[in-house]
């Protein structure tokens, strides 16, 4: 069964961030990500760019129309996403509750509706 | 799995047989099972160009044999230690015939080893005794080869670190040792039954692969009552598997399901091996599951269908192996028998148990039993509930359909 762990955050928090405690952050968040690959039920892990470079991209009379911006106007927004590959809601909800920004803001955790689905 | 007996077919029977003779003589059951994947692999690179070897399985053996060696010389040479593993290395000798059997089995007792996560047991259980390449158990799971592989590697540390040995379970041990061997086949065979083929040749069809496998189990254990009931379950199942799906990929109900495309055979034998082995005596909760199925099977539709003896036997399974499913499928059979409200007096005594307290099923049998009573509105509210709490996508696309229909 296929989960989606996703974290959110805003540009205020980050930018208050000391520097070390970036890096100390991203090495716990490596660990995290060594760890699961390892037992084969972390598919990967996705840092998103800053919302300054999301774009909004239409159609218009058959042609791209790019826009800026995220879609929804907020503070917060999407950072990270793992795709994950585990035995079923419990373990993922283990899962979730081992990533180290877990202590300070939730992780978001959604089921992936794909056709694999053992779900008795 | 390509139409005629060809070499993959034959590899594949052979691989149980020849890692368990070398893991039997040398320990080192990592290692063993790497080798044995390189003679696959070199196989089915040569054998089609030379033809397969008169002694297909003493070919494999030696060319396992010869890779385990050089694995060995080479860890050695790397550490410059070679006294201490010398008692491990690989001899050439004979290999004594006939314990294949019981080494196969004991190889499957540990690929289903406790210490193991339940997805590790099913992806080790594919390729040592299945004879799988990752690849293709990736394929079949729908995760990138290096997931899989990762799987495959943590599981053999998780063995090597339990510090399980390459014998059978003692007596005291075996049935819950069995049990689990079982519900890892039954959970390859529901993820092949539940997945909508990625059809694609490296994709090994999983349901298949379930019933070989099981198949293979009641050649070596034929007294065993719920090795034989989970045989019969599987066939009786996929007997209707043609029929459960239509053109786009939807999902279609048992009561809508055109009969005439079930698989006759399969439900002949399934039918076969259940009748013989009931009477016996050593009920598990696979023959019971595998009766039901049978009597969905030999029924010509859904109204002749013979519901006091379904409801009969979901008693008999509610005693036996007790859980919410059990209970909300024994609903069901009870709105049959006593019509929905009956049925649906139960649902209300389930509701309180926390295991399935929001869970699709449980709405998805009240829209049923709703729906069966002539509460409209009241079906299109529950399976609307139904469709927004299940993971499984084609069951979604069904619960909304039928929210939508009885809508209009």
């Amino acid at each position: 069964m296929k989960y989606l762990l996703m974290i959110y955050g805003n540009q205020e928090k980050w930018e208050s961030m000391p520097a070390d405690a970036w890096r100390d952050a991203v090495a716990r968040q490596e660990a995290f990500n060594a760890k699961y690959r390892q037992t084969g039920e972390l598919l990967g892990s996705y840092g998103l760019a800053d919302a300054a470079r999301a774009r909004l991209v239409r159609r218009v009379n058959g042609l791209p129309a790019v826009t800026d911006g995220p879609y929804l106007e907020t503070k917060e927004y999407m950072a990270s996403f793992w795709l994950l590959d585990c035995d079923g809601q419990e373990r993922a909800e283990q899962i979730a509750a081992d990533m180290p920004f877990a202590d300070d803001e939730p992780v978001e955790l959604w089921p992936v509706l794909h056709e694999s689905a053992a779900d008795q | 799995m390509t139409g005629a007996p060809d070499i993959g077919e034959l590899l594949r029977e052979l691989a149980p047989e020849v890692l368990g003779a070398l893991v039997r003589r040398y320990g080192r059951f990592g290692a063993c099972e790497d080798a044995v994947q390189e003679a696959m692999l070199a196989a089915l690179t040569s054998w089609p160009a030379s033809g397969v070897p008169d002694s297909p399985k003493g070919w494999l053996l030696t060319v396992a044999s010869r890779r385990l060696i050089d694995d060995v010389r080479s860890e050695h040479a790397r550490r410059r230690r070679e006294q201490e593993d010398a008692a491990a290395t690989p001899v050439e000798q004979p290999w004594e015939p006939g314990a294949e059997h019981d080494d196969s089995l004991t190889l499957l007792f540990l690929c289903c080893h406790p210490a193991l996560s339940g997805p590790s047991q099913i992806a080790l259980t594919l390729r040592a005794v299945g004879g799988l390449t990752t690849a293709q158990i990736a394929a079949a799971f729908l995760v990138p080869e290096a997931t899989m592989g990762q799987r495959i590697s943590r599981a053999k540390e998780a063995i090597r670190a339990s510090g399980a040995r390459f014998e059978m379970p003692g007596p005291a041990e075996r049935p819950a040792r069995l049990g689990i061997v079982l519900h890892v086949l039954y959970l390859i065979f529901n993820e092949g039954y539940t997945a909508t083929a990625g059809a694609g040749l490296t994709t090994p069809e999983l349901s298949g692969e379930a019933i070989r496998l099981t198949r293979w189990l009641h050649r070596l254990l034929p007294r065993d009552a719920e090795v034989t009931g989970l045989l019969a379950l599987m066939l009786l199942t996929d007997a209707r598997w043609a029929a459960r799906t239509g053109p786009d990929g939807s999902l279609i109900p048992l009561g809508e399901q055109d009969r005439s495309r079930w698989d006759q055979a399969k439900i002949t034998e399934g039918v076969a091996l259940v009748s013989a082995v009931l009477p016996a005596g050593q009920v598990g909760p696979y023959q019971v599951q595998a009766a039901i199925a049978a009597v969905h099977d030999e029924a010509e539709s859904v109204g002749t269908t013979d519901w006091p003896q379904i409801l009969g036997l979901y008693e008999l399974l509610e005693q036996l192996a007790p859980g919410p499913m059990v209970s909300l499928n024994r609903a069901v059979a009870v709105a049959m028998v006593a019509g929905p409200a009956a049925g649906l007096g139960l649902l209300g005594e389930l509701e309180s148990d926390r295991r399935l307290a929001g869970h699709h099923r449980l709405h998805a049998t009240r829209a049923h039993l709703l729906e069966m009573s002539g509460d409209l509105p009241g079906a299109v509210t529950s399976y609307r509930e139904a469709a927004r709490r299940t993971t499984s996508f084609p069951e979604r696309r069904y619960l909304t359909g039928r929210a939508a229909r009885l809508a209009e």
